[in-house]
């Protein structure tokens, strides 16, 4: 599996500074404009926060997964972001959330990119990883395991 | 042991595929074969065969999405959230395996049939049968009750504030009024999930109101299932409105469509030929008494409730005349108690034609077909009007023939069997038995004769 296309050493944050669901989020989309993978920010950001309304994307084990399919979206995205501290995520498990894996999805996009990405939703299932993401000293490393 | 699953959610990017991991570990960790269809943005992946699903014990659905269970005819179905699986898939797998699986029998047989036929014939029949499950408890529910009530006397009820007015409240202003409601809402549910039940229930409210009966409710049930259906397909929403649809848009237009056509395009008909069949029967008296008797039964067993059996009985009422016995209105109540008492005759002495709830249900019709409720006879004619309701006709037909043949009457409008031990209520009381035991005898061998196995 490739991930290069969808996540770059820029778009990993090993410490993150927010210490709420909503911060969390606005800091993690920022990194994604920043990175130049939206055309329309505030739309996209309005998407993530809708579907989080459904019910919350904090999954329980300490993840969350933020994400929305929005033509505010260039190209298809991940940021990983990581809070050692833990933040409260409103999840299932009423634990606080540690990695956070926003991803971002354009309205029209190849299935190649939708399959990778439900590729690491089912590797996050596995608690062999999210450990080794937890101990993980740098981003390439993060990188690296995803990739596996 | 087998299950199947399909994970589904809206935006089918991540939980989707959570879920369905999750399923699979936990699926192998404790011993179970599992196989996972995911739903997600790309499409559906690793998608159930035919085969996968006849083998399985259980299907779970774990989607917020509407999944379509048309594949799944006949068996057990476990329907959660999609995050309930990420959350507890060891839980989810644990009822999967303890579920209660019914009618095993049956639902491999469905799934077999389905491979040979076309879709299109089994959708239906699951659909009325759905409604039908969902109906039986409020026959039994409110027929029994009913039946209480006559036993502080046939008109105890008039009685305000008595219990017997209460019961009649409860079981005949309730749970009877909710009967073709409840069969046409599910059969709309069964076609077109939760957006269905609005304009199902509505419809068949209507049905009740317009006189129109359950066969009116099955109507109103399926023109409710697959306008929700059309509605779902054609109406396309920006994004933004999208949570409009399942709360306003669907709920009020499919109940305005079916609304209109059931008092527009049902109604009329059908106090119409409520009508005409009330003249109709005014003009026959003189007529051979015997084939009145004929007529009078075939009418009552027809649509159970609806236009052709109120004018019947309605007929038969106007004919009593105080402190006079009626044999009309003895042909009337005997033609109305052999369609239940034949049923559930039918239920014991055939087994292998009834699913095992249908066999249940027959305990509590004796008791219906007694107290001249045939309303019991409903959920059977419902679940397979072309075989049952020739069947209660015919039946009927032959009870009321009899009555007439042997001059039996009676005078009182309602009662059942229990009326033949009051003094006086009925003449010729040896012979009128005999009618109504010979009707229901009848009645329960022509479904012998004509309703297939359920199993063939």
């Amino acid at each position: 599996m490739n991930l290069n296309e969808l996540l770059t050493v820029k778009q990993i944050k090993l410490e993150l500074t927010s210490k709420t669901k909503e911060d969390v989020i606005i800091e993690m989309v920022k990194i994604l404009d920043e990175n130049n993978r939206l055309i329309d920010k505030d739309k996209y950001l309005q998407a993530v926060i809708d579907r989080e309304k459904e019910f919350s994307t904090g999954i329980g084990m300490g993840i969350a997964i933020p994400h929305g399919k929005s033509s505010g979206v260039k190209e298809p995205a991940l940021i990983f972001g990581r809070s050692v501290a833990g933040i409260d995520y409103e999840s299932m498990d009423d634990e606080p959330a540690h990695l956070f894996f926003l991803i971002a999805v354009p309205e029209e996009s190849s299935n190649e990119h939708l399959k990778i990405l439900s590729q690491i939703s089912r590797k996050l299932m596995h608690k062999e990883l999210r450990d080794s993401l937890m101990k993980a000293s740098n981003e390439q490393e993060v990188i690296t395991l995803l990739n596996q | 042991m087998r299950i199947v699953a399909v994970t589904s959610c809206p935006t089918g990017i991540a939980h989707t595929y959570m879920a369905a991991e999750a399923l699979e570990m936990a699926a192998k960790e404790m011993g179970v074969d599992i196989k996972v269809e995911t739903q997600g943005s790309v499409g559906a992946e690793n998608q159930l065969t035919q085969a996968d699903i006849k083998e399985a014990r259980v299907v779970i659905i774990a989607a917020d999405t509407n999944v379509s269970k048309d594949r799944f005819v006949g068996k057990t179905i476990i329907e959660v959230p999609v995050k309930e699986a990420i959350k507890d898939a060891k839980g989810l797998i644990e009822r999967a395996k303890n579920i209660n699986v019914e009618n095993k029998n049956i639902s491999e047989d469905l799934s077999s049939v389905k491979e040979e036929k076309s879709t299109e014939k089994k959708g239906p029949y699951k659909h009325l049968m759905t409604g039908v499950s969902y109906m039986i408890p409020f026959v039994a529910a409110g027929g029994i009750l009913i039946a209480i009530s006559f036993a502080f006397g046939i008109l105890a009820f008039k009685e305000e504030g008595t219990l017997a007015a209460a019961l009649m409240q409860i079981g005949g202003g309730s749970a009877f009024a909710l009967m073709v409601p409840i069969l046409a809402g599910f059969i709309a549910f069964s076609i077109a999930d939760r957006p269905g039940l609005v304009p199902g229930m509505v419809g068949g409210m209507l049905a009740t109101s317009l006189n129109a009966g359950f066969l009116g409710g099955i109507i109103a049930g399926f023109l409710a299932g697959y306008t929700v259906e059309f509605l779902k397909k054609t109406i396309k929403l920006p994004k933004s409105l999208a949570g409009l649809m399942p709360v306003i848009i669907l709920p009020v237009l499919s109940s305005l469509v079916v609304g209109l056509v059931m008092v527009f395009v049902i109604g009329k008909p059908v106090s119409a030929i409520n009508v005409a069949m009330a003249t109709w029967l005014g003009n026959l008296s003189g007529t051979n008494s015997a084939l009145l008797g004929i007529i009078i039964g075939l009418m009552m067993a027809s649509d159970m409730g609806g236009p052709v059996n109120k004018a019947a009985y309605a007929f038969g009422v106007g004919t009593l005349v105080a402190g006079q016995t009626s044999m009309v209105m003895a042909a009337v109540m005997a033609a109305g108690i052999t369609p239940p008492l034949g049923i559930a005759l039918a239920t014991v002495i055939a087994k292998n034609k009834f699913t095992s709830q249908e066999r249940e249900a027959g305990k509590a019709v004796w008791a219906l077909g007694a107290a001249f409720i045939t309303e019991g006879a409903i959920p059977f004619a419902a679940a397979d009007p072309f075989k049952v309701i020739p069947s209660t006709m015919v039946g009927a037909a032959v009870a009321g023939a009899l009555s007439m043949v042997f001059k039996a009457g009676l005078a009182v409008p309602h009662g059942g069997i229990f009326v033949l031990l009051i003094p006086n209520a009925v003449t010729n009381v040896g012979l009128y038995a005999v009618s109504i035991v010979v009707g229901t005898i009848v009645t329960a061998l022509m479904i012998l004769a004509l309703k297939k196995d359920i199993n063939k």
